[in-house]
């Protein structure tokens, strides 16, 4: 649980650290005219020696950097001039060791068990911890006590001030531990199924020739107007364009639009709409932005690392107490036979 | 004693002359992962040299890069996005298994991989 509150609170700002852990190549000052993928392809190629894309990833805001998918390794590039800012190779940096640490404890199936059961104790935590603070009901610290009473105090007051932030992190991290058993049961209560992909099929364009990455995007957002590309994979990685788009209004499910052109002719292959998602899968997103704290932006999730963080000092109060139990389960428990008696 | 070195011989030039070319299909698993991930590799030696494509499945499929074979060894890349994927093979006749690595720009994940050749 120390580890899990520890390093969540660390990941709520997983981007932001990352970008400010590479700052050269992370932002840019907004220029007046933002470059075509076209105009970036051919700037970063000559700087590559004809390096093929693998996919671009454009940036959402003005004062980041767009980002090209490279065999070789990531590349940031300054969409107002073509400047390539520099290269990233893929391999475990720190910000991935912390995350293989929140979701596996740095090792596999083993790793995963302990964590999506240390969940559930963290659940379970929270609930007999309303039990044992509901006799006495104490809402403040005493700090002329001595150490002993004012953990005690401080277990019981954080405790249920962050009851409900506590139960929201540990709940939503039990369903992500046990996703599949979780979408089955939603499935089953809901009784709810996804929308196939809904297909179109465009007559080939006479005398066409390849559509480049642009025309992709174009024609992916006439499909989806109000939203923004925030993914092109080339069709020399996969054998169509697959174009993500983002939908800015959409904190919950907004970034799980995409379509599938033919890029022989621009023939629409498949749109995922995200009005398309059955309600268990809705559930099942939702419960990831509560998670991240991302379901209401920056908000919530400076409150999900700050009770993240609370979960380490739940834990070492908790561990206090425990240590000397006897010793401050007594004089609780004639204070709970006190209040039970009046 | 001499059947024994003739049998040990013709395994070996058997196995030198493995021709890994055609279609192969199976699954990797990523250590500590749940779910077994669909694999189809369209391979293509030449000599020493591996080409083709690998994905999920035939209409998702990227290229192979930097494939070579030295003996029953086959390695190669394949980078699908975010993903590079390395592979580490050892051909057994119509059998296929070895060692995947997955890195990304933050983390790096191992996996097992199995694939049998299609007929």
């Amino acid at each position: 649980m120390v580890i899990q509150g520890i390093t969540g609170s660390i990941l709520a700002f997983e981007p932001e650290l990352d970008r400010v852990s590479h700052p050269h190549l992370a932002y840019v000052k907004p220029g007046t005219r933002v470059l075509s993928l076209n105009e970036i392809r051919t700037a970063v190629s000559r700087q590559f020696g004809g390096e093929p894309i693998v996919a671009f990833e454009p940036s959402l805001s003005p004062r980041l950097s767009s980002q090209l998918l490279l065999p070789s390794g990531i590349a940031y590039v300054n969409q107002y001039t073509g400047e390539v800012l520099g290269v990233r190779v893929r391999g475990q940096s720190f910000l991935g060791y912390v995350r293989a640490l929140h979701v596996r404890l740095g090792v596999g199936a083993l790793g995963r068990n302990i964590l999506r059961w240390s969940a559930v104790a963290a659940l379970l935590s929270s609930v007999s911890g309303f039990y044992l603070w509901w006799p006495m009901k104490r809402i403040s610290v005493l700090f002329t006590a001595g150490p002993k009473r004012f953990w005690f105090d401080l277990h019981n007051v954080i405790g249920i001030c962050s009851l409900l932030p506590l139960t929201l992190l540990a709940g939503s991290g039990v369903v992500l531990g046990f996703e599949d058993q979780a979408a089955w049961l939603i499935h089953r209560v809901t009784h709810s199924t996804a929308k196939p992909s809904s297909f179109s099929e465009r007559k080939p364009i006479a005398g066409a020739s390849m559509i480049d990455a642009d025309e992709a995007v174009a024609i992916a957002q006439s499909l989806m107007p109000g939203t923004l590309p925030y993914r092109v994979q080339m069709p020399e990685y996969g054998g169509l364009y697959r174009i993500g788009l983002v939908n800015p209004r959409d904190r919950i499910t907004g970034s799980r639009n995409s379509v599938a052109l033919d890029p022989s002719n621009g023939a629409v292959v498949s749109v995922n709409r995200t009005a398309d998602l059955s309600i268990s899968d809705w559930i099942l997103a939702a419960n990831e932005t509560v998670h991240t704290g991302s379901v209401m932006g920056l908000p919530t999730r400076v409150l999900a690392s700050f009770f993240s963080m609370i979960v380490f000092v739940q834990a070492l109060s908790g561990a206090f107490l425990w240590l000397h139990r006897k010793k401050i389960l007594q004089p609780a428990a004639h204070s709970v036979l006190q209040v039970r008696s009046k | 004693m001499k059947k024994a070195i003739l049998a040990f011989l013709l395994l070996t030039v058997n196995v030198m002359a493995a021709d890994v070319t055609g279609r192969w299909s199976g699954q990797f698993k990523v250590d500590g992962g749940e779910h077994d991930v669909p694999q189809l590799l369209i391979l293509k030696q030449v000599k020493n040299q591996l080409t083709g494509s690998g994905g999920p499945n035939e209409t998702e499929q990227y290229p192979i890069e930097n494939g070579n074979i030295d003996g029953n060894r086959l390695q190669f890349e394949i980078t699908t996005g975010e993903w590079k994927f390395t592979y580490d093979l050892k051909v057994d006749g119509s059998t296929m298994k070895g060692h995947l690595e997955l890195k990304s720009i933050n983390d790096r994940r191992s996996a097992s991989v199995s694939l049998t050749k299609a007929q």
